[in-house]
C-alpha cells in the first residue's frame, strides 16, 4: 500500500512536470537542476528555487518602486534588475517568468510606461503561478519521500 | 629536468587540497608549469602540459563573482561536480580583493556582467591588468552588442545564461590556452598562432600583419609594400580608402587623434563608440567604425599590457640576430629595423596596427634612408669588430660612447624629467622602474606621443615641408627624437653622420615640443639606428672575451635595442658606467656580466641587461626612484646570474625563465605600477 503510494507520488510530480514543461513554465534547464542534485547536496533543487524565491521577491518589490515611485522612473535601474531576474530565472529553468523579462525589458528601453506596468503585472502573475507551482512540486516530493522513508525500514 | 618533476608533484599536491583554501602548493602550480613548458621548445610544451594532466582540469581553481546568489549557487555546485575548487563571491570588491591578496590562487574568473557595486567589465579590466588571469563573463544578456563588449574589454569568453555545465566543464581550456600562448609568445615572440587569433577575434587581419614578425612576416610586409608602393607614391593624403581592398574608414592620424582624445575624455572604462562617435563628431563615420576601432585599441593596450609581462623573454631573442631561425617579436623588429634586419616597413607595420592602415602607407621616403643608412651602418662595422683585433673596437666603442653620450644622458633625464611635467607622474613611475613594464612602457608612451605629437602635428607639417603631408607616427617620431638635445648632432657624429645632418634640420624648428615627446619611447628606435646597431652585433663576442670595464658600453647598446623605451634609457645609463660615476654600481655590475661572458658565450641575455638598464636608470635619473628601485634589479640580476649556472647550455631560453622568476622577485613594483597607470594614461 505504502509502496503504491510513492509510486502515485512519483507519478503525481511527473505529470506535473509535464504540464509545466507542456505550459512552456519550465525548460530543461530545471532538468539541469534536478541532475545537480547529489548526495553532497540532496535537498539542491529546493535550496536554489528558494534562493531564487527569496531574490524574485526583493527583486519584484523594487521594480514595483522603480515603477511606482514618481512620474519619472529610472529605467536604467529597471534594466539592471530585469537583466538579473532573467538570468536567475532561465537558470532555474523559469522559462515563461523569463520570456515577461525580456518583453518588460524591451519595455523598459523604449521608456514605455505603460508597457512596463502591464509587462510588470504579467510577471507577478507568471512568477506565483511558478512559484505555487513549484511549491506542489516540492510538496509532492517531500511526501514521497516520507512515504518511501516509511516503506525502507519495513523492508529490512 | 629537476623542475619537471617538481611540477608534477605541485600537481599532486593541488588535487589533494582541492577541497581546502587553496594554499601554497596549489597555487604555484600552474605557474611552475609555465616555466617548465618555456624551457622546452615549443613542440614539447604542449605535450608537457598533457603529461602533467592526468587529471588535470581536476583542482582548477575557479572563482565566481555574481551579485545573483541563485546563479552563484548554481555555478558552484556545476563547477563542484567538474571537480574544480571553487571560490563563490557576490560582490565585485570584494572578489578582487580577494585576488589582489591571494595572488596566483586562481586560475580562472567567471564573472558576471551587471553587479552593483562594481561593473563586471571594470572587474575584468582590472584582472587583466593586474593579475593576467582569464576572465570569463557571463550575463542573462545575450545580444550581440553586450557580447562585443566583452570581447573588447578583454574576456577570454563569454557565457549567457543560463550556463550549462558542459560549459563550464571546458572553461579550463582558457587557462591552458593562456599559459599556452605565454609560452609560445616567449618563444616565438610574436607569431600568432590559432588560438591566439581566435581570442583576439575581428583583430584578425591587422593583427597578423603587424604582429606575426616571423620571418615570413618580414616577407609578408616586404610584399605588401611593394604591391602598394606605388599607389603609396600618389597617395598623400591618405584618407583615400582605395588602398584598402574592401571600403572602410581610413584611420588617419587626425581621426586616430580625435578618437583617442574622445576615449581620453571619457574614460577609457566608460567609453562607448556611440559617446565617442558623438564627441568625434565626423560626418560619415559609423557607429560601428568606431566600435572596432575601439576595439582594436582596447586589444593594443590589452595586448601591451601581456607583452610587457613577456618583455625579458621576448627581447632575449633580441640578441640572436646571429641566429636566422629566431622568430621576432614586436619590439625585436625595431631594433632590427634599426640594424637593417627588417625593412621599415615592418616597423611601421607595428604603429599601423593600431591605426588599421596598410603598412605601406605608414612610410613616406624621407625617412627610409634614415633607417637604410643604419641598416647599411650595422653590417659595417660588425665586420670590423670581428675581423680585426677584439681589443680596439672595443676601445672605439667606449670612446665614442663617453665622449657622447654624457650628453645624450643629460639631454634623456631632462626629457623624463619634462615628461613629469607632462603626464602624471605615475607613468612615468611605471615606465621607469621595471624592466617588465618596459614593453608596456614602450608602447605606452608611444601612444602618448601619438597624443601629443598629433596635437602638434600642424606645426611639424610645416616644419616638416619636405615630408609628405601624412607622415606616418614613427616617421614624426623619429625626427622628433632626434630633436631632444641639441646634443643629437655630438652623438651621432660618432656614428652616422649623414642622418644627422638630415634629422637635424628639423630638430633646430621642432624644438622643446618634440623633446617632450620623445622623451621616453621614440628616441630608441633612432638612437639604434644610429649607434647602438653596431655594437649589438658585436656584443655576444665581446662579452665573451673582455674584461669587465669594456664591456658596458656593448651591454647597453644591446639592452637598448631590445626594449625600445628602456633601451634609450639604459644607453644613457651607460655613460654612467663608461664615466665610472657610480663605481659601486658598476662594479656589480660587471661582475655579473663577467660570469654571462664566460657562460653564454655567444648570446647574451636580457636579464642583466635589462638590469643594467635599471640600476643605470637609477643612477643617472635623478632623485625619483634612485632609491627604491635599487632593489628589485639588483636582486632581478642575482636570479638571472643563478640561472644561468644551472642551465648553462639553453642559454636562449634563459631569459624567459629567468624573467619570469625576476618577476616574482621584482614584482613589488611591478604590480603596483602595472594597473593603474595604463588606465591613467587613458582616463587622464
Amino acid at each position: 500500500m505504502l509502496g503504491l503510494g510513492v509510486d502515485r507520488l512519483r507519478a503525481d510530480m511527473n505529470r506535473l512536470l509535464a504540464l509545466l514543461f507542456h505550459q512552456g513554465v519550465l525548460d530543461e534547464q530545471f532538468l539541469q537542476l534536478q541532475q545537480l542534485q547529489d548526495e553532497s547536496s540532496p535537498n539542491f533543487v529546493s535550496e536554489v528555487v528558494n534562493i531564487y524565491f527569496h531574490e524574485s521577491e526583493k527583486l519584484l518589490r523594487n521594480l514595483r518602486g522603480l515603477l511606482m515611485d514618481k512620474e519619472f522612473s529610472d529605467y536604467k535601474k529597471i534594466g539592471i534588475h530585469l537583466n538579473q531576474f532573467m538570468g536567475s530565472s532561465s537558470s532555474i529553468g523559469a522559462k515563461r517568468v523569463r520570456n515577461v523579462c525580456v518583453a518588460f525589458r524591451a519595455a523598459s528601453e523604449q521608456n514605455n510606461r505603460a508597457g512596463c506596468l502591464r509587462a510588470l503585472e504579467l510577471l507577478e502573475h507568471e512568477y506565483c503561478y511558478l512559484k505555487n507551482k513549484l511549491h506542489e512540486l516540492f510538496h509532492i516530493e517531500q511526501q514521497r519521500v516520507l512515504a518511501a522513508g516509511v516503506r525502507y525500514p519495513m523492508q529490512h | 629536468m629537476a623542475t619537471m618533476q617538481r611540477v608534477v608533484a605541485a600537481a599532486q599536491s593541488s588535487v589533494s587540497t582541492s577541497g581546502g583554501g587553496g594554499g601554497g602548493g596549489g597555487a604555484t602550480n600552474y605557474a611552475s608549469s609555465k616555466g617548465v613548458a618555456a624551457s622546452c621548445a615549443s613542440g614539447t610544451a604542449a605535450t608537457e602540459l598533457v603529461v602533467i594532466s592526468d587529471q588535470f582540469p581536476v583542482g582548477l581553481r575557479v572563482l565566481v563573482v555574481d551579485d545573483d546568489v541563485t546563479c552563484l549557487r548554481i555555478l558552484e555546485q556545476m563547477l563542484r561536480r567538474c571537480r574544480y575548487q571553487v571560490t563563490t563571491c557576490s560582490q565585485a570588491t570584494v572578489a578582487l580583493n580577494l585576488l589582489r591578496e591571494r595572488k596566483g590562487c586562481f586560475d580562472v574568473v567567471l564573472s558576471d556582467v551587471h553587479m552593483p557595486d562594481m561593473d563586471g567589465f571594470k572587474l575584468l579590466e582590472l584582472v587583466g591588468l593586474e593579475m593576467d588571469l582569464p576572465v570569463i563573463m557571463m550575463s542573462a544578456d545575450g545580444r550581440t552588442s553586450a557580447v562585443m563588449r566583452g570581447i573588447r574589454h578583454g574576456a577570454c569568453d563569454y557565457l549567457i545564461k543560463p550556463i550549462r555545465e558542459e560549459e563550464l566543464k571546458n572553461i579550463w581550456q582558457h587557462v591552458v590556452r593562456k599559459k599556452w600562448n605565454e609560452n609560445k609568445e616567449v618563444e616565438h615572440s610574436g607569431s600568432m598562432e590559432e588560438n591566439d587569433r581566435h581570442k583576439r577575434g575581428n583583430d584578425d587581419s591587422e593583427y597578423a600583419s603587424s604582429a606575426n614578425e616571423g620571418t615570413d612576416g618580414i616577407l609578408k610586409a616586404q610584399k605588401k609594400r611593394s604591391n602598394v608602393k606605388d599607389e603609396d607614391d600618389g597617395e598623400l593624403e591618405n584618407d583615400d580608402p582605395s588602398t584598402s581592398k574592401k571600403p572602410r574608414v581610413v584611420w588617419s592620424v587626425e581621426l586616430h587623434q580625435q578618437f583617442v582624445s574622445a576615449v581620453n575624455q571619457l574614460g577609457l572604462d566608460k567609453a562607448v563608440p556611440k559617446r565617442i562617435l558623438e564627441l568625434m563628431n565626423v560626418p560619415g563615420l559609423t557607429r560601428e567604425n568606431v566600435a572596432s576601432h575601439l576595439q582594436k585599441f582596447r586589444l593594443y593596450l590589452k595586448r601591451l599590457s601581456g607583452v610587457a609581462q613577456q618583455q625579458g623573454g621576448v627581447s632575449n631573442t633580441m640578441c640572436g640576430p646571429v641566429d636566422p631561425n629566431v622568430k621576432l617579436g614586436r619590439f625585436d623588429i625595431q631594433a632590427l629595423a634599426a640594424s637593417g634586419q627588417i625593412p621599415p616597413q615592418t616597423l611601421a607595420a607595428l604603429h599601423a596596427e593600431l591605426l588599421g592602415r596598410p603598412t605601406a602607407n605608414l612610410i613616406p621616403g624621407m625617412d627610409q634612408p634614415t633607417l637604410l643608412q643604419a641598416s647599411v651602418q650595422g653590417p659595417k662595422r660588425i665586420p670590423i669588430e670581428h675581423g680585426v683585433a677584439f681589443g680596439q673596437p672595443l676601445v672605439k666603442c667606449q670612446s665614442n660612447v663617453s665622449k657622447h653620450f654624457p650628453q645624450s644622458m643629460i639631454s634623456s633625464v631632462e626629457d623624463v624629467s619634462a615628461g613629469f611635467g607632462v603626464w602624471p607622474s605615475n607613468n612615468v613611475n611605471t615606465v621607469v622602474p621595471s624592466s617588465n613594464l618596459s614593453g608596456l612602457s614602450t608602447q605606452n608612451s608611444n601612444m602618448l606621443m601619438d597624443i601629443l605629437q598629433q596635437q602638434q602635428r600642424q606645426q611639424q607639417q610645416s616644419q616638416q615641408q619636405s615630408l609628405p603631408p601624412e607622415p606616418s607616427r614613427t616617421i614624426n617620431v623619429q625626427p622628433s627624437c632626434l630633436v631632444v638635445p641639441s646634443q643629437s648632432a655630438s652623438f651621432q657624429a660618432g656614428n652616422s653622420p649623414a642622418s644627422v645632418s638630415q634629422n637635424c634640420s628639423f630638430n633646430r624648428n621642432s624644438v622643446i615640443d618634440y623633446s617632450l615627446l620623445s622623451s621616453q619611447s621614440n628616441n630608441s628606435l633612432v638612437n639604434i639606428g644610429h649607434f647602438s646597431n653596431g655594437d649589438l652585433k658585436t656584443t655576444g663576442a665581446l662579452s665573451g672575451y673582455s674584461g669587465p670595464g669594456s664591456i658596458s658600453p656593448s651591454v647597453s647598446s644591446c639592452s637598448g635595442n631590445a626594449d625600445s623605451s628602456m633601451g634609450r634609457q639604459v644607453q644613457s645609463s651607460t655613460i654612467t658606467f663608461g664615466n665610472a660615476r657610480q663605481p659601486g654600481f658598476v662594479h656589480n655590475m660587471h661582475d655579473i656580466q663577467g660570469s654571462y661572458g664566460s657562460k653564454t658565450g655567444e648570446v647574451l641575455d636580457q636579464g642583466p641587461l635589462q638590469n643594467l638598464g635599471f640600476v643605470g636608470k637609477g643612477t643617472c635619473i635623478p632623485s625619483h626612484f634612485a632609491v627604491d628601485e635599487f632593489e628589485s634589479p639588483m636582486s632581478n640580476m642575482n636570479h638571472g646570474k643563478l640561472f644561468m649556472e644551472n642551465n648553462g647550455i639553453r642559454v636562449k631560453q634563459e631569459p624567459s625563465v629567468g624573467f619570469m622568476d625576476n618577476t616574482k622577485v621584482g614584482l613589488p613594483v611591478l604590480q603596483q605600477f602595472s594597473s593603474n597607470d595604463i588606465m591613467s594614461v587613458f582616463t587622464e
